[in-house]
Protein backbone atom coordinates (compact mmCIF):
# COMPACT_ATOMS: atom_id res chain seq x y z
CA UNK A 1 0.00 0.00 0.00
CA UNK A 2 1.72 3.33 -0.90
CA UNK A 3 0.31 6.57 0.84
CA UNK A 4 -0.50 9.85 -0.94
CA UNK A 5 2.89 12.48 -0.28
CA UNK A 6 1.96 15.00 1.95
CA UNK A 7 2.21 18.80 1.43
CA UNK A 8 3.83 21.55 3.47
CA UNK A 9 2.70 25.19 3.46
CA UNK A 10 4.35 26.10 0.68
CA UNK A 11 2.37 23.23 -1.34
CA UNK A 12 5.79 21.70 -2.31
CA UNK A 13 5.70 18.06 -2.53
CA UNK A 14 6.73 16.29 0.38
CA UNK A 15 7.52 12.13 0.30
CA UNK A 16 6.75 9.70 2.15
CA UNK A 17 9.28 8.57 4.69
CA UNK A 18 11.62 6.12 3.79
CA UNK A 19 11.34 2.12 5.38
CA UNK A 20 12.95 1.92 8.73
CA UNK A 21 15.70 -0.37 6.91
CA UNK A 22 16.53 1.67 4.33
CA UNK A 23 17.36 4.91 6.82
CA UNK A 24 19.26 2.44 8.74
CA UNK A 25 20.99 1.11 5.74
CA UNK A 26 21.41 5.13 4.41
CA UNK A 27 22.79 6.11 7.62
CA UNK A 28 25.14 2.54 8.97
CA UNK A 29 26.64 1.84 5.18
CA UNK A 30 27.88 5.27 4.49
CA UNK A 31 29.42 5.54 7.77
CA UNK A 32 30.75 1.95 8.03
CA UNK A 33 32.59 2.70 4.93
CA UNK A 34 34.00 5.91 6.32
CA UNK A 35 35.29 4.01 9.33
CA UNK A 36 36.62 1.47 7.73
CA UNK A 37 38.83 4.10 5.78
CA UNK A 38 39.60 5.90 9.00
CA UNK A 39 40.57 3.12 10.77
CA UNK A 40 42.90 1.76 7.79
CA UNK A 41 44.49 5.00 8.10
CA UNK A 42 44.41 5.96 11.60
CA UNK A 43 46.28 1.88 12.15
CA UNK A 44 48.29 2.88 9.52
CA UNK A 45 50.05 5.55 11.48
CA UNK A 46 49.49 4.76 14.63
CA UNK A 47 49.54 1.27 16.51
CA UNK A 48 46.69 0.84 18.82
CA UNK A 49 48.75 -0.80 21.69
CA UNK A 50 50.77 2.59 21.99
CA UNK A 51 47.70 4.61 21.58
CA UNK A 52 46.27 2.83 24.42
CA UNK A 53 49.38 3.15 26.44
CA UNK A 54 49.00 7.13 25.87
CA UNK A 55 45.42 6.99 27.42
CA UNK A 56 45.21 8.66 31.10
CA UNK A 57 45.03 5.83 32.63
CA UNK A 58 47.03 3.49 30.66
CA UNK A 59 44.90 1.25 29.27
CA UNK A 60 46.33 -2.39 28.70
CA UNK A 61 44.79 -4.14 25.44
CA UNK A 62 45.76 -6.47 22.54
CA UNK A 63 45.94 -5.31 19.26
CA UNK A 64 42.96 -7.40 18.31
CA UNK A 65 40.41 -5.74 21.02
CA UNK A 66 42.64 -1.92 19.96
CA UNK A 67 41.82 -2.87 16.33
CA UNK A 68 37.93 -3.32 17.27
CA UNK A 69 37.60 -0.78 19.46
CA UNK A 70 39.27 1.93 17.35
CA UNK A 71 37.07 0.68 14.47
CA UNK A 72 33.69 0.86 16.56
CA UNK A 73 34.48 4.29 18.29
CA UNK A 74 35.09 5.27 14.42
CA UNK A 75 31.61 4.07 13.18
CA UNK A 76 29.95 5.35 16.01
CA UNK A 77 31.37 8.88 15.17
CA UNK A 78 30.44 8.63 11.19
CA UNK A 79 27.28 7.05 12.79
CA UNK A 80 26.10 10.22 14.58
CA UNK A 81 26.97 12.25 11.33
CA UNK A 82 25.26 10.40 9.50
CA UNK A 83 22.40 10.75 11.85
CA UNK A 84 22.47 14.37 12.49
CA UNK A 85 22.28 15.47 8.31
CA UNK A 86 19.25 12.84 8.15
CA UNK A 87 17.55 14.48 11.33
CA UNK A 88 18.40 18.28 9.57
CA UNK A 89 17.55 16.83 6.45
CA UNK A 90 13.81 15.62 7.36
CA UNK A 91 11.21 17.85 6.11
CA UNK A 92 9.81 20.21 8.34
CA UNK A 93 6.39 19.92 7.06
CA UNK A 94 5.91 16.25 8.31
CA UNK A 95 6.02 17.50 11.93
CA UNK A 96 4.00 20.83 11.53
CA UNK A 97 0.02 20.60 10.86
CA UNK A 98 -0.73 22.38 7.95
CA UNK A 99 -2.05 25.87 8.40
CA UNK B 1 -5.03 -2.01 14.32
CA UNK B 2 -2.00 -1.98 16.56
CA UNK B 3 0.22 0.87 16.97
CA UNK B 4 2.72 -1.20 15.09
CA UNK B 5 0.28 -1.74 11.60
CA UNK B 6 -0.33 2.09 11.69
CA UNK B 7 3.25 2.64 11.59
CA UNK B 8 4.47 0.55 8.92
CA UNK B 9 1.57 1.30 6.92
CA UNK B 10 2.31 4.92 6.59
CA UNK B 11 5.68 3.59 4.96
CA UNK B 12 6.16 2.87 1.14
CA UNK B 13 6.66 -0.50 1.20
CA UNK B 14 8.73 -2.54 -0.49
CA UNK B 15 8.09 -5.33 -2.85
CA UNK B 16 10.14 -8.41 -2.96
CA UNK B 17 11.63 -8.82 -6.25
CA UNK B 18 11.53 -12.60 -7.71
CA UNK B 19 14.09 -12.44 -10.35
CA UNK B 20 13.32 -14.85 -13.31
CA UNK B 21 16.71 -16.64 -13.99
CA UNK B 22 17.85 -16.40 -17.64
CA UNK B 23 20.93 -17.24 -19.72
CA UNK B 24 22.15 -15.32 -22.54
CA UNK B 25 25.57 -13.71 -23.12
CA UNK B 26 26.32 -11.14 -20.44
CA UNK B 27 24.87 -14.16 -17.71
CA UNK B 28 27.75 -16.47 -18.82
CA UNK B 29 30.08 -13.03 -18.17
CA UNK B 30 28.95 -12.63 -14.80
CA UNK B 31 28.61 -16.39 -13.71
CA UNK B 32 32.47 -16.79 -14.90
CA UNK B 33 33.30 -13.43 -12.82
CA UNK B 34 31.43 -14.49 -10.22
CA UNK B 35 33.47 -17.96 -9.93
CA UNK B 36 36.90 -16.19 -10.88
CA UNK B 37 35.79 -13.56 -7.60
CA UNK B 38 34.41 -16.06 -5.20
CA UNK B 39 37.01 -18.84 -5.94
CA UNK B 40 40.10 -16.37 -5.58
CA UNK B 41 38.14 -15.36 -2.24
CA UNK B 42 37.92 -18.95 -0.70
CA UNK B 43 41.06 -20.24 -2.47
CA UNK B 44 43.64 -17.50 -1.80
CA UNK B 45 43.44 -17.59 1.71
CA UNK B 46 44.25 -21.51 2.08
CA UNK B 47 47.64 -21.37 -0.59
CA UNK B 48 50.39 -20.89 1.28
CA UNK B 49 54.71 -20.60 0.40
CA UNK B 50 57.27 -22.18 2.14
CA UNK B 51 55.12 -22.06 5.11
CA UNK B 52 53.80 -18.60 4.83
CA UNK B 53 50.15 -17.82 3.60
CA UNK B 54 50.29 -15.90 0.33
CA UNK B 55 48.27 -13.23 1.31
CA UNK B 56 47.69 -12.35 5.05
CA UNK B 57 47.09 -8.96 6.52
CA UNK B 58 48.40 -9.75 9.78
CA UNK B 59 46.94 -7.25 11.97
CA UNK B 60 48.73 -8.70 15.83
CA UNK B 61 51.93 -8.57 14.46
CA UNK B 62 51.32 -5.34 12.00
CA UNK B 63 52.95 -7.32 8.57
CA UNK B 64 50.78 -7.51 5.53
CA UNK B 65 51.99 -10.28 3.10
CA UNK B 66 50.58 -10.02 -0.44
CA UNK B 67 52.00 -12.43 -2.93
CA UNK B 68 55.55 -12.93 -1.28
CA UNK B 69 56.27 -9.19 0.03
CA UNK B 70 55.87 -7.93 3.01
CA UNK B 71 54.34 -4.67 4.09
CA UNK B 72 55.38 -2.38 7.18
CA UNK B 73 53.25 0.21 8.83
CA UNK B 74 55.99 2.30 7.18
CA UNK B 75 55.07 1.48 4.14
CA UNK B 76 51.32 2.95 4.49
CA UNK B 77 51.84 5.42 1.90
CA UNK B 78 51.78 1.96 -0.55
CA UNK B 79 48.28 1.63 0.83
CA UNK B 80 47.49 5.28 0.06
CA UNK B 81 49.10 4.85 -3.35
CA UNK B 82 46.51 1.48 -4.03
CA UNK B 83 43.61 2.88 -2.70
CA UNK B 84 44.00 5.99 -5.48
CA UNK B 85 44.49 3.44 -7.92
CA UNK B 86 41.52 1.49 -7.16
CA UNK B 87 39.70 5.02 -7.35
CA UNK B 88 41.23 5.59 -10.69
CA UNK B 89 40.22 2.36 -12.21
CA UNK B 90 36.58 3.28 -10.88
CA UNK B 91 36.80 6.55 -12.74
CA UNK B 92 37.74 4.53 -15.65
CA UNK B 93 35.47 1.55 -16.32
CA UNK B 94 32.56 3.90 -15.47
CA UNK B 95 33.56 5.97 -17.91
CA UNK B 96 33.99 3.47 -20.64
CA UNK B 97 31.20 1.48 -19.94
CA UNK B 98 29.33 2.56 -17.05
CA UNK B 99 28.69 0.17 -14.09
CA UNK B 100 30.87 -2.81 -14.90
CA UNK B 101 31.64 -2.66 -11.10
CA UNK B 102 28.64 -3.19 -10.11
CA UNK B 103 27.31 -5.54 -12.31
CA UNK B 104 30.29 -8.30 -12.34
CA UNK B 105 32.65 -7.17 -9.56
CA UNK B 106 31.17 -5.76 -6.45
CA UNK B 107 30.62 -7.70 -3.39
CA UNK B 108 27.04 -7.57 -3.10
CA UNK B 109 26.14 -8.52 -6.83
CA UNK B 110 28.31 -11.73 -6.43
CA UNK B 111 27.15 -12.76 -3.40
CA UNK B 112 23.79 -12.22 -3.99
CA UNK B 113 24.11 -14.29 -7.17
CA UNK B 114 25.13 -17.22 -5.09
CA UNK B 115 22.11 -16.67 -2.69
CA UNK B 116 19.57 -15.93 -5.42
CA UNK B 117 21.17 -19.23 -6.86
CA UNK B 118 20.68 -21.19 -3.52
CA UNK B 119 17.40 -20.77 -2.75
CA UNK B 120 16.81 -21.52 -6.69
CA UNK B 121 18.43 -24.83 -5.56
CA UNK B 122 16.43 -24.96 -2.44
CA UNK B 123 12.82 -22.89 -3.59
CA UNK B 124 12.53 -23.73 -7.00
CA UNK B 125 12.41 -21.01 -9.93
CA UNK B 126 10.53 -17.51 -10.05
CA UNK B 127 6.99 -19.23 -10.33
CA UNK B 128 7.72 -21.51 -7.45
CA UNK B 129 8.94 -19.01 -5.17
CA UNK B 130 6.06 -16.86 -6.06
CA UNK B 131 3.63 -19.69 -5.07
CA UNK B 132 5.25 -21.15 -2.31
CA UNK B 133 5.74 -17.45 -0.32
CA UNK B 134 1.91 -17.06 -1.01
CA UNK B 135 1.07 -20.73 0.50
CA UNK B 136 0.11 -20.93 3.53
CA UNK B 137 2.55 -23.19 5.81
CA UNK B 138 2.90 -26.69 5.40
CA UNK B 139 5.52 -29.39 5.74
CA UNK B 140 6.69 -28.99 2.10
CA UNK B 141 7.26 -25.30 2.69
CA UNK B 142 8.66 -25.51 5.90
CA UNK B 143 10.88 -27.87 4.35
CA UNK B 144 12.15 -25.93 1.23
CA UNK B 145 12.59 -22.79 3.75
CA UNK B 146 14.68 -24.75 6.48
CA UNK B 147 16.86 -26.08 3.25
CA UNK B 148 17.32 -22.52 2.16
CA UNK B 149 18.54 -20.84 5.64
CA UNK B 150 20.55 -24.16 6.26
CA UNK B 151 22.55 -22.85 2.94
CA UNK B 152 22.14 -19.04 3.39
CA UNK B 153 23.66 -19.79 7.23
CA UNK B 154 26.28 -22.36 6.49
CA UNK B 155 27.67 -20.26 3.52
CA UNK B 156 27.60 -17.29 5.58
CA UNK B 157 29.44 -18.37 8.81
CA UNK B 158 32.03 -20.12 6.02
CA UNK B 159 32.65 -16.37 4.31
CA UNK B 160 32.98 -14.95 7.57
CA UNK B 161 35.45 -17.24 8.22
CA UNK B 162 37.19 -16.87 5.39
CA UNK B 163 37.37 -13.15 6.23
CA UNK B 164 38.81 -13.66 9.18
CA UNK B 165 41.55 -16.26 7.37
CA UNK B 166 42.96 -13.19 5.88
CA UNK B 167 43.96 -11.64 9.14
CA UNK B 168 44.38 -14.84 11.86
CA UNK B 169 46.49 -17.32 10.04
CA UNK B 170 43.39 -19.33 8.46
CA UNK B 171 44.62 -22.92 8.89
CA UNK B 172 45.46 -22.39 12.17
CA UNK B 173 41.47 -20.51 12.92
CA UNK B 174 40.54 -23.50 11.22
CA UNK B 175 41.92 -25.91 13.90
CA UNK B 176 40.83 -23.28 16.58
CA UNK B 177 37.18 -23.43 15.25
CA UNK B 178 37.33 -27.46 15.43
CA UNK B 179 38.57 -27.76 18.51
CA UNK B 180 35.97 -24.57 20.07
CA UNK B 181 39.08 -22.41 21.13
CA UNK B 182 38.89 -19.00 19.14
CA UNK B 183 39.78 -15.76 20.45
CA UNK B 184 36.91 -13.53 21.58
CA UNK B 185 37.75 -11.57 18.89
CA UNK B 186 37.82 -13.83 16.13
CA UNK B 187 34.39 -15.25 17.03
CA UNK B 188 32.94 -11.94 17.44
CA UNK B 189 34.02 -10.91 13.43
CA UNK B 190 33.63 -14.44 12.03
CA UNK B 191 30.22 -14.12 13.30
CA UNK B 192 29.92 -10.09 12.47
CA UNK B 193 31.25 -10.77 8.65
CA UNK B 194 28.66 -13.94 8.70
CA UNK B 195 25.75 -12.13 9.45
CA UNK B 196 26.56 -8.85 7.51
CA UNK B 197 26.87 -11.26 4.51
CA UNK B 198 23.08 -13.55 5.34
CA UNK B 199 21.71 -9.89 5.69
CA UNK B 200 23.02 -8.39 2.69
CA UNK B 201 23.19 -10.79 0.36
CA UNK B 202 20.11 -12.90 1.29
CA UNK B 203 17.61 -10.09 2.51
CA UNK B 204 18.57 -6.50 1.42
CA UNK B 205 19.64 -7.16 -2.23
CA UNK B 206 19.03 -4.52 -4.51
CA UNK B 207 17.97 -2.39 -1.64
CA UNK B 208 21.84 -1.85 -0.84
CA UNK B 209 22.18 -1.04 -4.52
CA UNK B 210 19.11 1.24 -4.44
CA UNK B 211 18.99 3.07 -0.66
CA UNK B 212 22.96 2.52 0.13
CA UNK B 213 25.38 2.50 -1.99
CA UNK B 214 26.92 6.45 -3.08
CA UNK B 215 28.68 4.76 -6.02
CA UNK B 216 25.19 4.56 -7.26
CA UNK B 217 24.10 8.28 -6.83
CA UNK B 218 27.90 9.63 -8.02
CA UNK B 219 28.51 7.30 -10.95
CA UNK B 220 26.08 9.67 -12.71
CA UNK B 221 28.95 12.09 -12.43
CA UNK B 222 31.57 10.14 -14.54
CA UNK B 223 29.44 9.56 -17.58
CA UNK B 224 29.32 11.18 -20.79
CA UNK B 225 26.81 10.87 -23.37
CA UNK B 226 29.61 8.12 -25.05
CA UNK B 227 29.66 6.07 -21.97
CA UNK B 228 28.32 2.64 -22.66
CA UNK B 229 24.87 2.05 -21.42
CA UNK B 230 22.46 -0.16 -21.27
CA UNK B 231 19.79 0.96 -22.96
CA UNK B 232 16.28 0.31 -24.46
CA UNK B 233 16.22 1.65 -27.88
CA UNK B 234 12.39 3.80 -27.83
CA UNK B 235 12.74 4.72 -31.61
CA UNK B 236 12.47 0.87 -32.52
CA UNK B 237 10.69 -0.72 -29.92
CA UNK B 238 7.59 1.97 -29.43
CA UNK B 239 4.92 1.25 -29.54
CA UNK B 240 4.99 -1.38 -27.86
CA UNK B 241 2.50 -4.28 -27.84
CA UNK B 242 1.01 -7.70 -28.18
CA UNK B 243 1.54 -9.13 -31.69
CA UNK B 244 1.07 -12.61 -33.77
CA UNK B 245 4.76 -13.68 -34.77
CA UNK B 246 3.75 -13.21 -38.70
CA UNK B 247 1.52 -9.97 -37.91
CA UNK B 248 2.46 -7.14 -40.15
CA UNK B 249 3.89 -4.45 -38.21
CA UNK B 250 3.23 -1.63 -40.51
CA UNK B 251 -0.64 -2.49 -40.41
CA UNK B 252 -0.60 -2.18 -36.61
CA UNK B 253 1.25 0.26 -36.44
CA UNK B 254 3.78 -1.26 -33.82
CA UNK B 255 7.83 -1.25 -33.05
CA UNK B 256 9.47 -4.13 -32.42
CA UNK B 257 8.90 -4.60 -28.64
CA UNK B 258 5.78 -7.08 -27.95
CA UNK B 259 5.52 -6.18 -24.46
CA UNK B 260 6.33 -9.37 -22.87
CA UNK B 261 7.41 -7.73 -19.73
CA UNK B 262 10.65 -10.34 -19.73
CA UNK B 263 13.29 -7.30 -19.41
CA UNK B 264 11.25 -6.49 -15.98
CA UNK B 265 10.77 -9.94 -14.83
CA UNK B 266 14.88 -10.60 -14.87
CA UNK B 267 15.52 -7.59 -13.38
CA UNK B 268 17.35 -8.13 -10.27
CA UNK B 269 16.39 -4.21 -8.83
CA UNK B 270 12.96 -4.42 -10.58
CA UNK B 271 13.09 -1.88 -12.57
CA UNK B 272 11.76 -1.50 -16.17
CA UNK B 273 14.85 -0.48 -18.48
CA UNK B 274 12.07 0.83 -20.86
CA UNK B 275 11.57 3.75 -18.91
CA UNK B 276 15.13 4.75 -19.41
CA UNK B 277 18.73 5.07 -17.38
CA UNK B 278 18.16 5.04 -14.06
CA UNK B 279 20.49 4.89 -11.20
CA UNK B 280 18.86 1.58 -9.76
CA UNK B 281 20.12 -0.02 -13.31
CA UNK B 282 23.43 -1.94 -11.36
CA UNK B 283 24.17 -3.09 -15.31
CA UNK B 284 24.32 -6.52 -15.17
CA UNK B 285 22.72 -6.98 -18.61
CA UNK B 286 19.96 -9.96 -17.65
CA UNK B 287 17.46 -7.70 -19.60
CA UNK B 288 19.78 -7.69 -22.86
CA UNK B 289 20.12 -11.37 -22.49
CA UNK B 290 16.05 -11.50 -21.73
CA UNK B 291 15.05 -9.07 -24.85
CA UNK B 292 17.58 -10.70 -27.29
CA UNK B 293 16.13 -14.25 -26.37
CA UNK B 294 12.35 -12.94 -27.14
CA UNK B 295 13.64 -11.36 -30.42
CA UNK B 296 15.09 -14.41 -31.60
CA UNK B 297 11.72 -16.43 -30.97
CA UNK B 298 9.90 -13.48 -33.05
CA UNK B 299 12.65 -13.58 -35.97
CA UNK B 300 13.72 -9.88 -35.03
CA UNK B 301 17.04 -8.70 -34.98
CA UNK B 302 18.73 -8.66 -32.04
CA UNK B 303 19.52 -5.81 -30.03
CA UNK B 304 16.12 -3.94 -29.05
CA UNK B 305 17.98 -3.41 -25.43
CA UNK B 306 21.86 -3.56 -25.50
CA UNK B 307 24.77 -1.51 -24.44
CA UNK B 308 25.65 1.35 -26.48
CA UNK B 309 25.63 5.20 -25.90
CA UNK B 310 23.52 8.47 -25.42
CA UNK B 311 25.27 10.02 -29.02
CA UNK B 312 24.43 6.47 -30.57
CA UNK B 313 20.64 6.31 -29.83
CA UNK B 314 20.36 9.64 -30.76
CA UNK B 315 22.22 8.61 -33.68
CA UNK B 316 24.97 11.34 -33.44
CA UNK B 317 28.82 10.10 -33.82
CA UNK B 318 29.88 8.48 -31.27
CA UNK B 319 33.45 8.03 -30.05
CA UNK B 320 34.08 5.13 -26.76
CA UNK B 321 37.83 6.27 -27.33
CA UNK B 322 37.82 9.77 -26.37
CA UNK B 323 40.38 11.89 -24.45
CA UNK B 324 38.61 11.19 -20.93
CA UNK B 325 39.31 7.19 -21.36
CA UNK B 326 43.09 8.43 -22.46
CA UNK B 327 43.75 10.49 -19.26
CA UNK B 328 41.91 8.22 -17.20
CA UNK B 329 44.02 5.59 -18.82
CA UNK B 330 47.74 7.61 -18.61
CA UNK B 331 47.09 8.30 -15.24
CA UNK B 332 46.29 4.76 -14.01
CA UNK B 333 49.58 3.53 -15.95
CA UNK B 334 51.43 6.27 -14.49
CA UNK B 335 50.64 5.43 -11.03
CA UNK B 336 50.73 1.36 -11.57
CA UNK B 337 54.84 1.81 -12.64
CA UNK B 338 54.93 4.53 -9.63
CA UNK B 339 53.60 1.91 -7.02
CA UNK B 340 55.75 -1.06 -9.16
CA UNK B 341 59.14 0.80 -8.53
CA UNK B 342 58.03 2.12 -5.68
CA UNK B 343 57.27 -1.33 -4.03
CA UNK B 344 60.18 -2.83 -5.60
CA UNK B 345 62.85 -0.20 -4.58
CA UNK B 346 61.85 -0.76 -0.69
CA UNK B 347 64.92 -0.31 1.75
CA UNK B 348 65.79 -3.42 3.25
CA UNK B 349 66.80 -1.66 6.18
CA UNK B 350 64.82 0.76 8.66
CA UNK B 351 66.59 2.52 11.21
CA UNK B 352 65.80 4.74 13.76
CA UNK B 353 68.69 6.04 16.79
CA UNK B 354 67.73 7.37 19.69
CA UNK B 355 69.92 9.00 21.92
CA UNK B 356 70.33 8.29 25.48
CA UNK B 357 67.94 10.70 27.46
CA UNK B 358 69.47 10.37 30.76
CA UNK B 359 73.05 11.85 30.32
CA UNK B 360 73.89 13.89 27.27
CA UNK B 361 77.54 12.35 27.73
CA UNK B 362 79.74 10.99 30.24
CA UNK B 363 83.30 10.88 30.98
CA UNK B 364 85.11 7.90 31.74
CA UNK B 365 88.72 6.62 31.50
CA UNK B 366 89.84 9.95 29.67
CA UNK B 367 87.20 9.07 27.02
CA UNK B 368 83.79 11.48 26.25
CA UNK B 369 80.75 8.36 25.97
CA UNK B 370 77.32 8.90 24.10
CA UNK B 371 75.01 6.20 24.40
CA UNK B 372 72.17 5.06 21.85
CA UNK B 373 69.81 2.84 21.06
CA UNK B 374 69.33 1.56 17.32
CA UNK B 375 66.08 -0.10 16.32
CA UNK B 376 66.70 -1.94 13.33
CA UNK B 377 64.03 -3.10 11.17
CA UNK B 378 64.85 -5.89 9.04
CA UNK B 379 62.37 -6.03 6.11
CA UNK B 380 63.97 -8.74 4.47
CA UNK B 381 62.35 -11.86 4.78
CA UNK B 382 65.53 -13.67 5.98
CA UNK B 383 68.03 -13.30 9.42
CA UNK B 384 70.57 -10.41 8.15
CA UNK B 385 74.00 -9.81 10.25
CA UNK B 386 75.16 -5.97 10.59
CA UNK B 387 77.67 -3.90 11.44
CA UNK B 388 77.31 0.00 12.82
CA UNK B 389 80.37 1.98 12.28
CA UNK B 390 80.65 5.67 12.42
CA UNK B 391 81.10 7.46 9.11
CA UNK B 392 83.42 10.80 10.80
CA UNK B 393 87.04 9.71 11.63
CA UNK B 394 88.01 8.90 15.30
CA UNK B 395 85.21 7.70 17.06
CA UNK B 396 85.43 4.76 18.82
CA UNK B 397 82.30 2.30 18.50
CA UNK B 398 81.50 -0.22 21.15
CA UNK B 399 78.24 -2.41 21.13
CA UNK B 400 77.48 -6.13 20.71
CA UNK B 401 79.76 -8.17 19.18
CA UNK B 402 77.02 -9.77 16.93
CA UNK B 403 74.05 -8.32 15.66
CA UNK B 404 72.03 -10.61 14.08
CA UNK B 405 68.25 -9.36 13.29
CA UNK B 406 65.57 -12.36 11.93
CA UNK B 407 63.55 -11.87 8.86
CA UNK B 408 60.68 -9.23 9.43
CA UNK B 409 62.01 -8.56 13.09
CA UNK B 410 62.89 -5.31 15.21
CA UNK B 411 65.99 -5.60 17.09
CA UNK B 412 66.63 -2.84 19.96
CA UNK B 413 70.60 -2.49 19.94
CA UNK B 414 72.69 -0.17 22.34
CA UNK B 415 75.48 1.51 20.78
CA UNK B 416 78.05 3.28 23.03
CA UNK B 417 80.80 5.66 20.51
CA UNK B 418 83.60 7.82 22.61
CA UNK B 419 86.07 9.76 21.85
CA UNK B 420 89.50 11.16 23.53
CA UNK B 421 88.28 13.87 25.89
CA UNK B 422 91.21 16.27 24.84
CA UNK B 423 90.08 15.65 21.20
CA UNK B 424 86.22 17.24 21.70
CA UNK B 425 84.63 19.79 22.82
CA UNK B 426 80.94 21.28 22.39
CA UNK B 427 78.19 19.13 19.59
CA UNK B 428 79.35 17.77 16.51
CA UNK B 429 77.06 16.04 13.60
CA UNK B 430 77.76 12.38 13.04
CA UNK B 431 76.23 9.50 11.00
CA UNK B 432 75.50 6.17 11.58
CA UNK B 433 76.20 3.51 9.24
CA UNK B 434 74.67 0.07 9.25
CA UNK B 435 75.75 -2.20 6.78
CA UNK B 436 75.52 -5.91 6.13
CA UNK B 437 77.93 -8.14 7.50
CA UNK B 438 78.82 -9.86 4.51
CA UNK B 439 78.38 -6.64 2.27
CA UNK B 440 81.27 -6.12 0.14
CA UNK B 441 83.60 -3.23 0.59
CA UNK B 442 82.75 0.48 -1.01
CA UNK B 443 79.44 -1.26 -1.48
CA UNK B 444 76.54 1.07 -1.12
CA UNK B 445 75.95 0.84 2.72
CA UNK B 446 72.52 0.21 3.60
CA UNK B 447 71.33 2.36 5.88
CA UNK B 448 73.23 6.14 6.95
CA UNK B 449 70.93 7.76 9.88
CA UNK B 450 72.44 11.31 11.15
CA UNK B 451 72.71 11.97 15.17
CA UNK B 452 74.60 14.23 16.95
CA UNK B 453 77.61 13.75 19.76
CA UNK B 454 78.44 15.87 22.82
CA UNK B 455 80.72 16.28 25.07
CA UNK B 456 82.06 18.94 27.85
CA UNK B 457 82.51 22.63 26.54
Amino acid sequence: MSIPSQHNNNDAIVPPPRPLVQRLGAILWPAFLLAGLGSMILFGLYDPVTLAELLDPPLVISRHAGYALGFFCLWAMTTASSYLTWVLLRPSARFKAPK
Amino acid sequence: MSKTAETTSLYQRQEKIYPREISGRFNRLRVIAAWILLGLFYVVAWIQIDGQQIVLFDLPARKFYVFGLTFWPQDFLFLAILLIIAAFCLFFFTALAGRLWCGYACPQTVWTEVFVALERFAEGNRMQRMKLDKAPMSGQKFRRKFTKQFLWVTFSLWTGFTFVGYFTPIRELAVAIAQFETGPWETFWVLFYGLATYGNAGYLREQVCKYMCPYARFQSAMFDADTLVISYDPERGEKRGKRARKANLEDLGLGDCIDCSWCVQVCPTGIDIRDGLQYDCIACGACIDACDQIMDKMNYPRGLIKYTTQHAIEKKPSRILRPRIFIYLGLLTVLCIGFALGVGGRDPLITDVIRDRNALYRVNNERVENTYTLSLINKTDDTQRYVISVQEPGYEVRTWPKIEVPGGAVQRVPVTISRAVDEVSGAYNIHFIIDSADAEANSEPLSVEPSRFFAPE
